[in-house]
């Protein structure tokens, strides 16, 4: 009747769209990971269109599974999402409980603070990698030859030359090979998240019991205890959100590693889907398969927190 | 109490120095980008002129000519705009109606349409490429991008509109219905006005996700239709060469979104954590 | 015009059924009130004759004509809510206006219609305010100007005074009586104040569980609620019951006399029992009273200022032509 049909009329756009959007890439996506299809094969040019004669069983997976590149990338994956997880959740606790208070310039503090979030992926990876983070040219390269300078220049300084010319020389830290690559990238995106993490922790512990902490002071509770005790706990929900969906953002991180890691053996799955997919679809796709099964064990987490606190 | 005063103003001046050092801290590489944009590119890697230079606009004059800027731009500008309102044009009235004609499936489609936002994008990348090259023949085209951000910021904007929806008393929707309006009116005359500070601060999250998008806009264009992102990432590794005109385009295609980015904190907890987090 | 007519409705949310199958006529230029205790679905009857939610089965009609699958912005009537449910977007004009600007009537004849209808709601003043600057009375005001302005074939009202303070409550019940039989057309409405029901309706319908107990005009239900339900929620305060010995004098389950028909004696009387609480409301008294060995407490009325204090012994007599009897499945005999 006419009011059930027209909600479901005005739900359908989205719906439908959505439903497609879904369905169509993915269940390609699983076709193609149970046949032999490679964009280019002179030997067998029968591979290179996609057909059901093709049907190589779970092949894909296995050859996938075999690949030491796989193994690496999500060894890699899980590396670099941990870190930044773990890296993300301390700062964003500890600065949300310092900026919580409220102190000369807290607004611009916040606007400064939560601006990383908003540069385009593309540009936080430039900038770190080549500004930044580059041996000789970045502030870290100049940095570091500026500090050799001063400790040179002391060595000849009376006194205290002596202590200073058993200094060594120090060298700048590459950030262009497989695994120091790897380390540029948690850098620049716990930079870019880290803000998110605040932002989340510092809307929850506005909503902090006040009174609960006067009591606490009253029964004399210091501020590392009324930390511990109280605001930790508080901050336990919105904690495992911020994994969580840090987790989900991160799994498919793709333009840092892009950027930063062309050509040098740093990847994740994401990036291992790109290079497989340069040819060999089959493997590609059984990659995205597995992809979609990590991801889905983040998610159903998530799914379920939120779910609770849907429709109150 | 001289003393736990005295203790306390000390507490708060150190505070406050701290919180200002790590505001200052993050925003560093930001104002570090906008710094060198303004130097010449032989400038930009000399020590000696690391904070006292002679600023220049040549990076900025020189933005068409060195990477065709405006062309990256315009198309950012067009995908993100039309991605923005389509999105809204969809989720306005779906959310809608799951805000104020619930059904007992209306949780389950929500929760859907979330677990949709974490599908691996890289998992269907080919089918995607193959689809839209070889199937559908719009690959690399303005109306693609602008259906694929659409896509993926969807199940955000029907999250954080139906979370503002449910806030307007039912009442007034019915209100409504009583005085003679159809659905379309609802929307229009009551629906929209009343929610229009939560329908505007979505759209500008959902531009500002349009314009920052990285995988999807470098993956499914080439020339035509590519956004900042792809020329960004076109150029990532200027070993050194380029970095005061590498910035001043860097800085180009993020400084408006960053700004936009300050009128919207509050929302942006609510779009990403989907509600979540009170 | 705005004869309503409910044939063998029915609504259910889910597997609950609120309304079981009901029949209820409410006649042209009727002011019509429903009453019964929090939760009974009174304002989910008024919802199904708005429109508002949608019949389970049966049929609603007005003037006749079938409206049962007839959205609610089709139906012609007009609706105050409890919450007012004013548009906090628009001036006091605009949404007194926003019906008729609906209906696309000409700009001169809104002008002239919102004029008209804040000049006898004294809004005149606050016609460029936003719904937010008036105080609860005045936005309970905009909310009837809105519904009278479209001239509706009948008016709802859900609870429309129960969000204001009890001095303004008495004002705006009366000005709403006033409204009609000014305007003579139907109203439906909806309390779950008996006092509210009793001095504005024509006619109550009486629900409990979604079931109509009785219908009736008040002084009907007054005389002769048809079961001990209707007896008890109608009268205030309320009606004493007295079972066992007593009543099977009456040849009854259960007898039933309002406080109003017992006379209070100190020296003789039919019933005794000891002065409790007592309220002086000035015009009239009432006691309660305990240990006379017919119910847990009876209440009853004095005229004026009668001297009995805590703890003294009192007769009772009721009123003989005053005795309601029930029987044992609690209806009237
Ligand atoms: N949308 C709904 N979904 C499920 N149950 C509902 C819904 N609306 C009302 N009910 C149930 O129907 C019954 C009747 O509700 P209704 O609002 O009509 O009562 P009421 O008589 O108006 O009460 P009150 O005096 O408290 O306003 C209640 O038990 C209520 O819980
Ligand atoms: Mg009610």
């Amino acid at each position: 009747m006419s009011n059930r049909t027209l909600p479901r009329l005005l739900q359908s756009p989205a719906v439908i769209l959505l439903l497609i959007w879904m369905i169509v890439p993915l269940s390609m996506t699983l076709y193609f990971s149970f046949i032999r299809y490679v964009l280019n094969n002179l030997r067998r040019p029968e591979w290179t269109t996609p057909s059901f004669s093709n049907w190589r069983g779970f092949g894909n997976y296995e050859f996938v599974l075999n690949n030491k590149d796989f193994i690496f990338a999500i060894q890699n994956s899980l590396l670099i999402v941990g870190s930044i997880l773990f890296f993300t959740v301390i700062f964003g606790v500890l600065i949300a409980v310092l900026i919580n208070q409220s102190f000369p310039g807290r607004g611009i503090v916040r606007v400064l603070l939560i601006s990383p979030f908003f540069v385009m992926p593309a540009v936080n990876a430039v900038l770190w990698i080549n500004m930044i983070l580059d041996p000789v040219l970045g502030l870290q390269g100049i940095a570091v030859n500026g500090l050799n300078d001063i400790i040179v220049g002391l060595k000849d300084a009376p006194l205290v030359g002596w202590f200073f010319s058993l200094w060594p020389t120090l060298e700048p830290i590459s950030f262009r090979a497989t695994q120091t690559s790897a380390y540029a990238v948690i850098i620049m995106v716990t930079w870019q998240w880290t803000p998110f993490a605040v932002l989340i922790f510092m809307t929850s512990l506005q909503s902090e019991d006040q009174q609960q902490k006067e009591a606490a002071v009253l029964d004399g509770a210091g501020p590392w205890s009324q930390f511990r005790f109280l605001t930790l706990p508080h901050l336990g929900r919105p904690i495992a959100i911020v994994v969580m969906i840090q987790a989900i953002f991160h799994l498919s991180l793709y333009a840092e590693i892009e950027i930063v890691s062309r050509g040098n053996g740093n990847k994740n799955l994401p990036y291992l889907i790109g290079e497989f997919a340069n040819n060999n679809i089959g493997a590609a796709s059984a990659t995205g398969i597995f992809a979609v099964i990590l991801a889905n064990i983040v998610a159903i987490f998530l799914l379920r927190m939120i779910g609770k606190t849907l429709m109150e | 109490m001289a003393i736990v005063a005295q203790s306390t103003r000390y507490g708060k001046v150190t505070r406050t120095i701290l919180a200002w050092a790590v505001g200052l801290l993050f925003f560093f590489p930001i104002f570090w980008l906008v710094l060198t944009s303004f130097k010449t590119d032989a400038d930009a890697v000399k020590p000696e002129f690391l904070f006292f230079f002679t600023p220049t606009l040549e990076n900025y004059l020189n933005m068409t000519e060195n990477y065709d800027y405006w062309r990256f731009a315009t198309n950012s500008i067009i995908t993100s705009i039309f991605a923005t309102v389509f999105t809204l044009a969809v989720g306005i009235p779906c959310a809608y109606a799951m805000a104020f004609n619930p059904s007992r499936a209306t949780k389950d489609v929500l929760m859907w349409m979330l677990s949709t936002k974490m599908l691996p994008a890289a998992a269907v990348l080919y089918p995607m490429t193959f689809l839209t090259k070889n199937f559908l023949g719009i690959y690399d085209t303005h109306f693609l991008v602008i259906i694929v951000l659409s896509l993926i910021n969807l199940p955000i904007v029907v999250w954080m509109l139906f979370t503002y929806f449910k806030e307007i008393p039912k009442d007034i929707i019915e209100a409504g219905k009583m005085d003679g309006v159809n659905t379309w009116g609802e929307i229009r005359e009551i629906l929209i006005p009343l929610a229009w500070g939560g329908i505007a601060s979505t759209a500008l999250l959902c531009f500002i996700f349009c314009w920052n998008e990285a995988y999807w806009t470098v993956r499914l264009t080439t020339t035509e239709a590519a956004t900042l992102s792809k020329l960004i990432e076109g150029n990532r590794a200027p070993e050194g060469l380029f970095f005061g005109r590498l910035s001043a385009v860097s800085a180009a295609a993020v400084g408006p979104i960053v700004v936009l980015g300050w009128f919207c904190q509050k929302q942006l907890v609510q779009g990403l954590t989907f509600g979540a987090v009170k | 015009m705005g004869r309503i007519v409910l044939e063998n409705v029915t609504k259910s949310f889910g597997d609950v059924e609120v309304i079981p199958p009901l029949d209820l006529t409410i006649e042209d230029g009727e002011f019509a009130v429903f009453v019964g205790p929090s939760g009974c679905g009174k304002s989910t009857l008024l919802r199904l004759i708005a429109g508002l939610e949608e019949l389970t089965s049966g049929s609603v009609s007005i003037d006749e004509e079938d409206v049962t699958l007839v959205p609610p912005s089709k139906r012609g009537l007009a609706m105050v809510f409890q919450s007012y449910a004013l548009y906090p977007h628009m001036s006091v004009r605009k949404n007194i206006a926003f019906p008729l600007r609906m209906s696309k009537m000409e700009q001169s004849e809104i002008d002239q219609r919102v004029e008209a209808a804040a000049q006898s709601l004294n809004l005149i003043d606050y016609l460029d305010h936003k719904p937010g600057q008036l105080s609860g009375g005045q936005r309970q005001r905009v909310a009837i100007g809105r519904a009278i302005v479209r001239e509706p074939a009948a008016f709802l009202f859900d609870e429309p005074l129960s969000n204001l303070d009890a001095a303004l409550r008495v004002g705006m019940r009366l000005e709403i009586g006033e409204l009609h039989n000014r305007l003579k057309t139907t109203m439906v409405y909806v309390t779950h104040d008996q006092v509210e029901a009793m001095t504005m309706a024509d006619k109550i319908v009486v629900l409990q569980a979604g079931v109509i107990e009785q219908v009736g005009s008040p002084l009907e239900l007054y005389r002769t609620p048809r079961n001990i339900f209707v007896a008890g929620f109608i009268g205030s305060p309320k009606m004493n019951f007295i079972e066992g010995d007593e009543a099977a004098k009456h040849g009854a389950k259960t007898i039933g006399v309002r406080p109003e028909h017992i006379s209070v004696s100190d020296s003789q009387g039919e019933w005794s029992g000891v002065v409790g609480v007592s309220e002086h409301l000035g015009s009239d008294t009432f006691f309660h009273i305990h240990e006379t060995g017919l119910a847990e407490t009876m209440t009853v009325r004095a005229d004026g200022e009668v001297g009995f204090k805590h703890g003294d012994r009192v007769f009772l007599t009721p009123r003989a032509d005053a005795i309601h009897k029930f029987d044992d499945k609690g209806l009237r005999i």
